[in-house]
């Protein structure tokens, strides 16, 4: 049995622990790395905006860092739900962690426009909407995006009132809008409540519109792109995926806080490792399941228009980033994860996570980029294989500065908001005691509602 | 005569065992689940001082507000269909799986923004909860009762009587305690 660490459970209830948010200065090298990432994606972004608008194979790398963001930090507050819909109290200390990835979540939606606005037109080619041609795919696509984003808002914000509220003379002292954003906060048995139940409910449409969006943008930005792929598991392919990274990144910035935030390292430890670490294991087995059950299928059914689409986001044209994404988001992590003692060790675990990170942009090169960079997307199979397109030095530094101003956004979140979900971790703690059980000790867990 | 206004009392605890004492003495002094609430910093589970189901009606928003978001897919999806001028022979212009699309994703947006409209209503105080004090956050728990005026001592015998560490009303504290409001 991994411990809980012993400040989780020895938690104050008077005066009630209030965690605060990280404290970051300019002068931290790591920070002012961070700055300087974000300005260059900023930077990076307005030179795209200016010189690439409506080329679309300009927008390619865009495209990848798009999926990238909606398969890590987008996936990242589903660990909050499900562990709020399991009572996994284990996740508590992660919770407000893997809630504030919302936040740089909303960066794919300026990413998105831009990629919408270079789609050539829906006649000729494979497409989700058929002849439905009001609004689509650019209004409906964005329109999904801006559930999803505000859903994670909603849901991050709703769970931060308790902690930001203050007392309630604060509270009342604010003006009637303000107040409301506060959701007149005072901490009546109706509000917790109702709070709760927000949550849950804010959570499952936040798995839906995920899932959904997934849907949609893996094949306006994929599929419909590339004659002669067509898959209808690849979605949900992207979508797991989008987990597995999802989890890896919640953990990886659990070590980190551990590493950097003595405040949130004194309740982040080896559990959280021990528990997300069993999901990964299946997350991972799961990368390998849809991409076989996708594989399979069409390389035996031997239809050479979806052959030739595998042979370009496997087999022949990005065989490179492919291998890369076996190695790094399953061969590896695999054969590290078997072992308990990687699985159950935050430091190791952030390790295999820092890969599986890695390799999902391997993974989001291997299927953006071919279609969005494909000059003929009209057409039910391609005449023949396209050329890899590989990345410029502009290509280059959007990547990475675009993903640095993701993290940096992150960080800026997390020193607005405290990192720790102050009123879960009190009723966590209030309700988790250690016993003595014989000669040993246990953990008894109360799960009220 | 005296006056049949409701007035309110609200005591302050240090333990819990404290306020659920004093939540069973109101209720055995004759007040109902609906005159009691209950206020503290951290989430206790429902039921915990005694207090009765605390209703609220935040699951109907979801439903109104999909079927709202559903009404405006179904006007997307005909509003294009209508404004198309292509003779189909009776079939429809916009293909079945694209329709399911539109109205999951109005049914979704729907659902998404009426729940938080939700929310926000559902978070009002409950009418008449007036008085507060800020040592409420700093752990201590809070029982405020709604009492007509001739029941205003029954309540302030069973608050007393479990040991709080204030007693508020509207006019300040009946303890005579430091630091209240």
């Amino acid at each position: 049995m991994i411990a809980p660490e012993a400040a989780g459970l020895k938690m104050s209830l008077r005066p009630p622990y209030r965690p605060q948010a990280l404290r970051i200065s300019l002068n931290h090298a790591g920070v002012a790395l961070l700055a300087a990432l974000g300005v260059l994606g900023v930077v990076v972004y307005i030179i795209k905006l200016i010189t690439a608008w409506g080329d679309r194979a300009e927008w390619a790398y865009p495209t990848v860092v798009l999926m990238f963001i909606l398969s890590t930090a987008t996936a990242a507050p589903l660990i909050a739900y499900a562990s709020r819909m399991a009572k996994g109290y284990w996740a508590l200390p992660l919770r407000r962690v893997a809630a504030l990835y919302a936040v740089p979540s909303l960066l794919s939606f300026v990413l998105l426009i831009p990629i919408m606005a270079s789609l050539p037109p829906l006649d000729g080619r494979s497409t989700l909407w058929f002849e439905f041609r009001a609004g689509a795919p650019f209004l409906t696509d964005a329109l999904a995006l801006a559930i999803l984003l505000l859903t994670g808002m909603a849901l991050l914000w709703f769970s931060a009132v308790p902690d930001l509220a203050g007392p309630p003379s604060r509270v009342r002292a604010m003006g009637r809008w303000q107040r409301l954003l506060f959701l007149n906060w005072s901490g009546t048995a109706r509000q917790w409540k109702v709070l709760r139940a927000a949550n849950l409910a804010l959570g499952a449409f936040y798995l839906m519109g995920y899932a959904f969006v997934h849907m949609l943008l893996t094949t306006d930005l994929g599929q419909s792109l590339l004659p002669g792929w067509r898959s209808g598991i690849f979605p949900v392919y992207s979508a797991v995926t989008g987990i597995q990274a999802g989890i890896a990144i919640t953990l990886l910035t659990a070590a980190l806080m551990r590493r950097f935030s003595p405040e949130a390292g004194r309740f982040i430890g080896d559990e959280q490792a021990a528990a997300l670490g069993k999901i990964l294991v299946a997350a991972t087995l799961m990368w390998f399941y849809f991409f076989w059950s996708d594989f399979l299928l069409i390389w035996y059914a031997r239809l050479p228009s979806e052959v030739a689409a595998m042979q370009v986001t496997v087999a022949i044209t990005y065989i490179l980033p492919f291998a890369l994404t076996g190695l790094l988001m399953f061969a590896l992590p695999l054969a590290l994860l078997i072992f308990n003692r990687v699985r159950q060790s935050l430091s190791l675990i952030a390790g295999v996570s820092a890969l599986i990170v890695v390799g999902l942009l391997f993974d989001r090169i291997r299927f953006f980029v071919a279609p969005m960079a494909n000059p003929s997307p009209f057409g039910h199979a391609m005449h023949e294989l396209p050329a890899p397109y590989w990345p410029n030095a502009l290509d280059v530094l959007f990547v990475i500065g675009f993903i640095g101003l993701m993290v940096a956004v992150f960080v800026y979140a997390a020193s607005r908001i405290p990192v720790l979900n102050g009123w879960e971790m009190r009723q966590g703690a209030m309700l988790r005691k250690e016993r003595t059980f014989m000669k040993t000790h246990v953990y008894v867990i109360g799960k009220p509602d | 005569m005296q006056s049949q206004a409701k007035r309110e009392l609200l005591a302050l605890y240090e333990e819990p065992d404290q306020a659920a004492d004093a939540v069973e003495r109101l209720h055995s002094a004759g007040f109902e689940d609906n005159d009691i609430e209950i206020l503290s910093s951290t989430p206790y589970p429902e039921g915990a001082f005694g207090e009765g189901h605390t209703k609220h009606r935040l699951f109907a928003f979801p439903f109104a507000g999909a079927a709202c978001g559903m009404a405006v897919g179904i006007a997307w999806i005909v509003g294009a269909q209508v404004s198309l001028p292509i003779i189909t022979g009776g079939k429809p212009v916009v293909a079945v799986p694209a329709i399911i699309q539109i109205l999951y994703e109005g049914t979704l947006l729907g659902a998404v923004l009426f729940t938080v409209l939700g929310v926000l209503f559902e978070s009002r105080l409950p009418d008449g909860v007036g008085l507060y004090d800020d040592r409420i956050s700093e752990g201590y728990i809070g029982i405020s009762v709604m009492a007509r005026e001739r029941r205003l001592p029954d309540a302030q015998i069973a608050l007393e009587e479990a040991s709080p560490i204030d007693l508020l009303s509207k006019e300040g504290s009946l303890m005579h305690a430091p630091g209240t409001t």
